[in-house]
């Protein structure tokens, strides 16, 4: 090791008196000193290589039985080697089945010890022959299917409500599920066979829960925990529903103009304000009270019938092209213009 | 310099091209001009409309082509000729245009306003309802009604649709003989004797901006007795109508109270106008979706906008659309457009502005405006 001190003036000369270099005691001299002990003694060279003797391992052979699966008869009978639901098992199924995650340039991994196939839920126990088989040991507890309910119209007339409920099947510890608890009933509305003011007021009372284009009402309950209580329930729902329609209270008298689920021009502001103009035309000044204009007998005035019918389209049908068209089309009639200007 | 003296020169030119009409006059319009341009003269245009009744983008665009054009629609046709087969001793007929936004409801409007000026009747012009009722700046001046009660008053509104009203109606007020048929007394030491000239009812509703809502209901119910005398016949033009049947307005009493439209005394006198029970006149109406909130402008149909209180309330009205452009007029407008430079490129650009605006007026213009 050497150290090399360097003095500097602060004018930028280096004068060569001042460069001085000292050798350090520790590295020349320790290094001398460690070559004359090693240059006494050689390696010695080993020429025949006795080396000591290494017991070799005895492979043990075990007795392994070959694989159940390799052993199956081909025309066994499968029901038998899989009665149930269960977890998969590769020596009991003789089926070159691969599964799980597949690494390049490789083939995923085998049936044997895999766990991917052992999560999955699988159907083993329900294969077309089984299915049949168990199909026809139960044949004896089943009824005849009624030859008179032979087509969808049948069935739809004589049993007209509609019960819907669903079962899940799954490979978990419990069989049940909460989802199969829910029950939906559907009946035909045309079927209850309501009269005018019943169906209003069924129609009230279910509210969103009828479809106008398909005429089906489907009740839906899912707020008791089993299945049987739910069924009761929309049993119930659908009873109190229809008798409660028929019922007339006291204060359904006061339904007015705005309640009305229709409109009817007769009972409307457009009959009084058609018969106050025909008045004010022919000049006469008459007071009619609310009554008299609803009896008021429009066949007197001209295009008066098409125009109400114009807007009885208007206000049901919905507000569109073609019925606001339609009802330009008849006030011009009734006010006595020509006709829209097409170009 | 070479290039803007032919620029000058291809503009004078222009008055002989496909897409004007020389026929300036409403009357006598017909429909072989239909999708064509007609200019209004200037002053016409300074006395119907320099208060308001054309559309603000329409408005600059006007001063931007330094002419005042409005195309001949069929909508104003149609009007045209109902009107002219109208029987006017028969209760008035109410006309209501519709139309989606943007088609030119208020431009039809100004063109039968021109037609009615024309025709020499006399002109109620409501440029837009929801100026007053929906329209708050920063000081609204509003005030409780002192004539009725549980009403209010906007007297600053009422004073400048009253001067409008003036100015819309100028040779007529000076020249007619259109008299008050009784006295109005506003105050101890104010009154406007019967046989008053109509002009002096008007001029005192300007010159007391505190009374110019009362003034505007006798102005209203004088006007109706005058066109039953056969004195004058009367077109009464509001546009935005439908404000008047949404349930609120956004004016508040300096209690926070919400005001409804029919607690504005404006809001009475115009109602009572375009009641049928007079006759002499015609109501045209437009019902427009900007008239009203962003959240009830589902459709553009009448019964919709006026609402179950306003159709019944107008109801039997002749409903009239205003639709997009036709491919005539869209030809029509782009070649105008290119007259006026506010349109330049390649042809083919019409093809593809006509798909992009899809034919409404309104976008077509805009979409143009950087090109």
């Amino acid at each position: 090791m050497s150290l090399i001190i360097k003095h500097c003036r602060s004018n930028g000369i280096t004068s060569s008196f001042n460069l001085r270099i000292w050798r350090l005691n520790s590295t020349s001299m320790d290094v001398a000193a460690k070559k004359g002990e090693e240059e006494e003694e050689f390696r010695v060279l080993d020429i025949l290589k006795k080396r000591d003797k290494v017991q070799k391992k005895v492979a043990r052979r075990n007795d392994v039985q070959p694989d159940r699966a390799d052993r199956m008869a081909v025309d066994q009978n499968w029901g038998n080697v899989w009665p149930g639901p269960k977890t998969f098992h590769p020596s009991s199924v003789p089926l070159p089945i691969r599964q799980g995650y597949v690494p390049k340039g490789q083939a995923p991994p085998g049936k044997k010890a895999n766990a991917e196939l052992m999560k999955i839920p699988n159907f083993l126990h329900l294969t077309p022959p089984v299915v049949k088989a168990q199909c026809e040991a139960i044949k004896q507890y089943c009824t005849e299917w009624p030859k008179l309910l032979n087509s969808e119209e049948a069935i739809e007339k004589h049993y007209p409500v509609e019960v819907i409920t669903s079962d899940y099947c799954h490979a978990s510890p419990s069989i049940r599920n909460p989802l199969a608890r829910i029950v939906t009933l559907r009946v035909k509305l045309a079927t209850l066979n309501l009269d005018k003011h019943a169906r209003d007021k069924f129609l009230r009372l279910v509210g969103d829960r009828y479809d106008e284009k398909t005429d089906l009402v489907t009740i839906t309950a899912d707020r008791c925990p089993a299945r049987k209580q739910n069924l009761d329930y929309v049993d119930y729902l659908l009873t109190a529903c229809y008798h409660e329609s028929l019922n007339v209270e006291e204060w359904e008298k006061d339904k007015t103009e705005d309640d009305m689920e229709y409109y009817d021009w007769d009972k409307n502001a457009s009959k009084k304000s058609l018969v106050q103009w025909y008045l004010r035309m022919k000049n006469e000044n008459v007071d009619l009270k609310d009554e008299q204009f609803i009896e008021y007998d429009i066949s007197q005035i001209p295009n008066a019938e098409s125009y109400k019918n114009a807007v009885s389209s208007l206000m049901n049908d919905g507000e569109n092209e073609s019925t606001v068209n339609n009802y330009a089309k008849e006030v011009r009639a009734l006010l006595g213009l020509p006709e829209k200007l097409v170009v | 310099m070479f290039s803007r003296n032919w620029r000058v020169l291809s503009r004078a030119y222009s008055q002989a091209v496909t897409f004007r009409t020389s026929e300036i006059s409403p009357q006598h319009q017909n429909d072989k001009q239909i999708g064509l341009f007609y200019t209004l003269k200037q002053d016409t245009c300074k006395e119907l409309f320099s208060n308001g009744g054309l559309p603000k983008s329409f408005m600059k665009q006007t001063k931007t082509f330094t002419e005042t054009t409005l195309m001949i629609r069929q909508p104003a046709l149609d009007l045209i000729n109902c009107i002219k087969s109208t029987d006017f001793n028969k209760p008035v007929i109410r006309y209501v245009l519709y139309g989606e936004k943007g088609c030119g409801k208020s431009l039809t409007m100004a063109h039968m306003i021109h037609y009615a000026y024309e025709d020499g009747y006399l002109i109620v012009h409501v440029p837009w309802v929801s100026e007053w009722l929906r329209r708050v700046p920063r000081h609204k001046e509003m005030s409780n009604s002192q004539t009725r009660e549980g009403l209010v008053d906007l007297p600053l509104d009422a004073a400048a649709w009253l001067i409008h009203f003036k100015s819309q109606n100028q040779t007529l007020l000076k020249s007619s003989d259109l008299k008050i048929s009784k006295e109005y007394v506003w105050s101890k030491r104010e009154k406007t004797e019967s046989g008053a000239p109509l002009s002096e009812l008007v001029e005192h509703g300007i010159a007391r901006i505190k009374y110019a809502c009362d003034v505007i209901d006798a102005l209203i119910s004088e006007i109706k007795i005058l066109s039953n005398n056969k004195q004058c016949k009367t077109f009464v033009a509001i546009d935005g109508f439908n404000s008047f049947f949404y349930p609120l307005t956004r004016l508040n009493t300096p209690t926070k109270k919400k005001v409804k439209p029919d607690e504005v005394t404006l809001t009475k006198s115009f109602l009572e106008l375009t009641k049928n029970d007079w006759n002499n006149g015609i109501i045209l109406l437009s019902a427009d979706q900007l008239a009203v909130p962003d959240e009830n402008q589902d459709s553009y149909f009448p019964r919709y906008l006026l609402r179950k209180q306003g159709f019944e309330y107008l109801d039997p009205f002749v409903p009239i659309e205003v639709g997009r452009y036709s491919d005539k007029e869209f030809l029509s407008c782009a070649s105008y457009y290119r007259d006026r430079l506010w349109l330049r490129g390649p042809p083919e650009i019409e093809t593809e502005l006509k798909f992009t605006s899809a034919c409404n007026p309104f976008k077509f213009m805009e979409q143009c405006a950087p090109l």
